[in-house]
């Protein structure tokens, strides 16, 4: 084990954009908003399963990290490797939200705002509804696998499990989806 | 099931949860939502003249949170984030242009009314910065006046350490309130600085250093300097006093429109 012993700073390397936000660049908060956007906003949706759930979701996870980090000494902040942060964040607001939404009456999820062809949707949606039948530990560690596509170090980062604990729970979340999607779906196409 | 066969549907599943998320975008364009990001999650911040050179003003959902002088945007910022604990980035949107034309505007000497955000003072400072915010062009007060007006008479002290700490100097005139002898006293960006800009709103500090306080024996009235009552007062009546209080005792009563601080 001690071979494998590298850090995640030593992996990822220190995030310039850390630096940015640390020295006051004007920019630089824009600059992490952008880079980050998308791949949370896939994230929440992934959990939420609602396109608007998961912009107000993303908003939020961006409202606390902008106040946390904002309260940060200069030299924390510039050491900070943001994304893995960010998702921590990101999963912690999504998995409440979904929480406080299950004590509502089930199924009254809308599907207001949608961008993809009603097709194309119900299609991704099959898929995310597939995922969200997974144990919660499973669930996060195959969508930060392969719907996130993060390194396994990365998904460490994010969720504090070891690598293995990981690669243990992506691989038994795939089996059982796989069952899932089989069952649901016989005859194995998707969309 | 034998291995490669199971192998052979895990990777069709993968394939399926990577072709998913190839498919999953925000349905608004992602710079719409980084904009609405920012304005939820960073206040703005935009660059104006004002007399005391260019000054970087800070802007939150409510109004005006700092002014400072800066060399660059980049170390307004971080003084910004040092003193409030948060992240500023450039005005954006029609609001802020407009409340950006306001300050400007203010700056320059129209009375134009700026939203102010000082939630970030304690309730003391708060009433200090109220109390200097009306003090009008052209007129300077003691500190003692303004610990009095804020309810918290003989607290000049405290009063000075809120003007020093002034987050939205020239919105909130600090340079307008002086030593309780008349004396213009200190002030964030210099003393010079305090001098010329009362020059430039028609004060004379020469005039008020060491007399703060104007009577006349025609109404018995005692007046601050700059007071627009003070200023009818014909020359040939001035007389100048040092103290409300010594002016008291010379049978004049405190003006009711400038009201002078008789302490002991």
């Amino acid at each position: 084990m001690e071979v494998k012993a590298r850090t995640l700073d030593e992996i990822v390397g220190i995030d310039p954009l850390a630096a940015r936000l640390a020295e006051g660049d004007p920019l630089a908060p824009k600059a992490l908003a952008e880079r980050h956007y998308v791949e949370l906003y896939r994230y929440a949706l992934s959990v939420l399963r609602e396109e608007r759930a998961a912009e107000d979701a993303v908003q939020d996870a961006f409202e606390r990290a902008f106040a946390a980090l904002g309260r940060y000494p200069e030299e924390r902040l510039r050491a900070m490797r943001l994304r893995p942060w960010m998702y921590r964040i990101t999963l912690n607001v999504a998995r409440n939200r979904l929480r406080e939404r299950r004590e509502v009456p089930v199924e009254e999820i809308s599907s207001a705002g949608v961008a993809l062809s009603d097709e194309g949707r119900e299609s991704v949606m099959d898929v995310l509804a597939a995922l969200g039948r997974l144990p919660e530990r499973q669930r996060v560690a195959v969508t930060l696998r392969y719907l996130q596509d993060l390194p396994y170090v990365e998904i460490s980062g994010v969720t504090g499990w070891p690598e293995g604990t990981a690669k243990t729970l992506v691989r038994r979340g795939v089996a059982r989806l796989r069952k899932i999607m089989a069952v649901e779906n016989p005859k194995g196409g998707m969309g | 099931m034998n291995e490669p066969l199971a192998n052979r549907g895990a990777e069709r599943t993968t394939a399926v949860l990577r072709e998913t998320a190839g498919r999953i975008a925000p349905a608004r364009a992602t710079a719409v939502l980084v904009d609405q990001v920012l304005a939820g999650a960073t206040d703005s911040f935009f660059g104006v003249e004002s007399p005391i050179g260019t000054v970087y003003v800070a802007v939150g959902p409510d109004g005006v949170r700092y002014l400072a002088p800066a060399a660059s945007e980049k170390e307004f910022a971080r003084y910004y984030r040092e003193r409030f604990g948060r992240f500023v980035s450039p005005a954006v949107s029609v609001g802020s242009e407009d409340l950006a034309g306001r300050v400007a505007a203010a700056l320059s000497g129209e009375r134009v009314e700026v939203p102010l955000d000082l939630s970030g003072a304690t309730p003391f400072q708060r009433r200090v910065l109220e109390t200097v915010k009306g003090i009008a062009r052209g007129q300077v007060r003691p500190y003692v006046w303004v610990a009095s007006e804020a309810g918290s008479p003989g607290a000049s002290r405290a009063v000075g350490n809120v003007m020093a700490n002034n987050p939205v100097p020239l919105l909130v005139p600090c340079h307008r309130v002086v030593r309780n002898d008349g004396r213009t006293g200190s002030y964030a960006f210099g003393a010079g600085e305090k001098v010329r800009l009362l020059r430039s709103e028609g004060v004379s500090p020469e005039e008020i250093s060491g007399s703060p306080y104007v009577a006349t024996p025609t109404t018995g009235i005692v007046c601050h300097t700059t007071c627009r009552n003070a200023k009818r007062i014909q020359p040939e009546n001035r007389r100048v006093f040092r103290s409300a209080a010594s002016a008291v005792e010379a049978g004049y009563r405190p003006c009711k429109v400038c009201r002078p601080v008789v302490a002991a």
